[in-house]
């Protein structure tokens, strides 16, 4: 019997009578690794938005294994366990990418608990497992700000694993870039697999295909359909409103 | 090559703690006393610093703090100066309140007018010391719950805070029979702590801001390698991106700006020792524009840059005034200064030394590891 790490009952969101999203309910099994497709507009990133907090939904819960973490702010909501990633890379630029992972791997969340000069051992060891995962070692004293798009991406990624998330929220990881970083970022993301409960939501069909065992198609704000890549593929109301009459390329 | 940057920094920090200590060795009291404002102006530099570098926070108001820091030291000298007994009343009463007095009040600080019981805490310099440091964090704290629990940023907090340093000036300055409106607090008493007497020309004073600055950049820079330090600047580079790292923004904003403002508000006191008395001035906004100019031509992104370069401008400035042509024009050379600074030299002296460091190093640590090279390769050879 598998455990539920996330479930969505009902969860939706009207911006001035515009259903963005409208009564999504989504079970996301421990362990697994969920691609969710789309078309633009159809509701994806704002489905992110409001499981991490940046939107406030207006009809529906959102449950963190049996915790009901709905209207919780941003940071609760991120030390509950919801790692995000976004899907312009937002990394701290004037900071090295060591302290960038260090920032990320502090464990408590206000000022008066990091009046500190010491980091825990953990935190120290969690620092150089997320820069051997990504490989980032050579470019650790480097600025942030001057590392390539693709190493953006992973340094992003390697600072949501220093956290040790339970779920991790990623937003298009592969954008913009090159085919070998995406092929490298598959890498990370099957390294991940099975460690951490992930989502990822892609428009690039070569690594859905790479990662996907599940996929969760929506479509004006809705859940349009769900299943593995092959019955995906298969499904005539997919292939009309998506993915056009060729199948998943 | 980061921990020899350290070592760098940590000298700098040496050498010029030792710098300011040892002045009195070699300036007569004159001089002194013209260094010991300076210093004051240093620490300004540190709080800006503190909340423009570190915090990303532009304080366009941070005048506001100093002046509240200098009102309340200012207003326990002014009990404690002989013209404060000289008024015909058994307790000190300020002279400039009985110039304002309707006639026939009472000549007590009880009731000569509506507010002037507010002056009577004062009388213990105690107080005044006290709610120097208090009150301009407390005004921060209520600014900053507002202004960083509502989410706001960048140049709305600019103009939050020029806002409200313009508007309490002009509270100060119309709230004549409690505060001497324009003239500020003058002819102010000593200060005098025990057997202490903290004349404004004597060493003692000196050395009292001196330590005062080493322990407030020591203490500051120590606050910026703490991990809420680390935090608090990448709060400054992305403040979305800390928030979704499980960070409470709000209060790493609030409690830098708070201390920003303890800084400010400390050095406030200072001044009235060091300068003898208390200004609407201070809350000029051309005041704490020039703070910002201080800390972008030394270095935001450093405390002690930002310090040396409100000494090195004032110095400047101080020589400039004293050629007659220049003192129209220094307004102009030093608004072109920082037009010249924030073009080319984004991160003030500090910057430029740093990048300068980080080549000579990177030559030094080349040069090491090419020798390394060679050393292997001839290894096989032998």
């Amino acid at each position: 019997m598998t455990v539920a790490a996330l479930t969505l009952d009902g969860l939706g969101v009207a911006f001035a009578g515009f259903k963005a999203v409208d009564g999504v309910s989504i079970i996301i099994e421990e362990g697994e690794l969920r691609v969710v497709l789309g078309a633009n507009g159809a509701g994806k990133t704002t489905l992110m938005d409001l499981i991490s907090g940046k939107t406030r939904n207006t009809s529906g819960r959102v449950y963190l294994y049996d915790t009901d973490i709905t209207h919780w702010q941003e940071h609760q909501i991120a030390r509950a366990g919801i790692g995000r990633k976004f899907q312009i890379p937002s990394v701290f630029r004037e900071l090295s990418v060591r302290r960038n992972l260090e920032v990320a791997s502090f464990e408590t969340p206000g000022v008066f608990s990091n009046l500190s000069l010491r980091q825990t051992a953990a935190s120290k060891r969690r620092v150089e497992e997320a820069l051997e995962l990504t490989g980032l070692g050579p470019q650790a004293d480097r600025l942030a700000g001057g590392l390539s798009h693709g190493q953006t991406q992973w340094l992003e990624l390697g600072m949501l694993i220093t956290q040790n998330p339970k779920i991790l929220l990623l937003d298009e990881p592969t954008a913009g870039m090159t085919q070998a970083e995406t092929r490298k970022t598959t890498e990370i993301l099957n390294a991940l697999r099975g460690k951490h409960t992930i989502i990822v939501v892609e428009h690039d069909m070569a690594f859905v295909r790479e990662v996907a065992r599940r996929i969760t198609v929506m479509h004006l704000g809705q859940v349009l359909a769900e299943g593995d890549i092959k019955t995906i593929e298969k499904d005539e109301r997919v292939k009309q409103a998506y993915l056009g009459s060729k199948g998943i390329m | 090559m980061q921990a020899t940057k350290l070592r760098l920094n940590l000298a700098v920090y040496v050498i010029f703690i030792a710098c300011i200590l040892l002045a009195p060795m070699f300036l007569e009291e004159f001089a002194l006393n013209r260094l010991a404002k300076f210093l004051v102006f240093g620490m300004l530099g540190v709080a800006i610093a503190l909340s423009w570098g570190y915090a990303g926070i532009l304080n366009l108001g941070q005048g506001l703090f100093f002046g509240l820091g200098a009102y309340m030291l200012g207003m326990s000298l002014k009990l404690a100066s002989p013209t404060s007994m000289a008024q015909g009343s058994d307790t000190p009463v300020p002279d400039f309140m009985l110039w304002n007095a309707e006639p026939g009040s009472k000549t007590d600080l009880c009731c000569i007018n509506g507010g002037s019981w507010l002056w009577i805490p004062f009388q213990n310099h105690w107080f005044g010391i006290l709610m120097g440091m208090v009150l301009p964090t407390l005004v921060a704290f209520g600014l900053g719950m507002v202004v960083f629990r509502k989410r706001i940023a960048g140049v709305f907090v600019s103009v939050i805070t020029l806002a409200c340093v313009l508007l309490v000036r002009l509270l100060i300055v119309d709230a004549q029979p409690l505060t001497n409106g324009w003239n500020g607090l003058t002819d102010l008493g000593i200060l005098t702590i025990g057997e202490t007497e903290f004349d404004p020309y004597s060493v003692t004073t000196y050395y009292l801001v001196a330590i005062s600055l080493s322990v407030a950049l020591i203490l500051g820079r120590l606050l910026t390698e703490t991990r809420s330090g680390m935090i608090l600047q990448a709060i400054r580079d992305d403040y979305n991106r800390a928030r979704y790292l499980g960070f409470e923004v709000s209060s790493f904003q609030v409690f830098f700006f708070c201390a920003s403002a303890l800084i400010a508000g400390y050095a406030g006191m200072l001044y009235v020792i060091v300068a003898e008395f208390a200004s609407p001035a201070f809350m000029e906004l051309s005041f704490s524009i020039t703070m910002v100019v201080w800390a972008a031509v030394g270095g935001r992104g450093s405390l002690i840059g930002a310090c040396i370069g409100a000494l090195l401008i004032n110095v400047i400035e101080t020589s400039v005034s004293e050629t007659a042509a220049l003192v129209e024009a220094w307004k102009v050379i030093i608004g072109l200064i920082f037009v010249l600074v924030v073009l080319f030299m984004p991160q003030g002296l500090a910057g430029l030394a740093s990048s300068v460091t980080d080549r000579v190093l990177e030559r030094f640590s080349g040069r090491a590891a090419r020798l390394r090279q060679a050393d292997s390769q001839q290894q096989p050879a032998e």
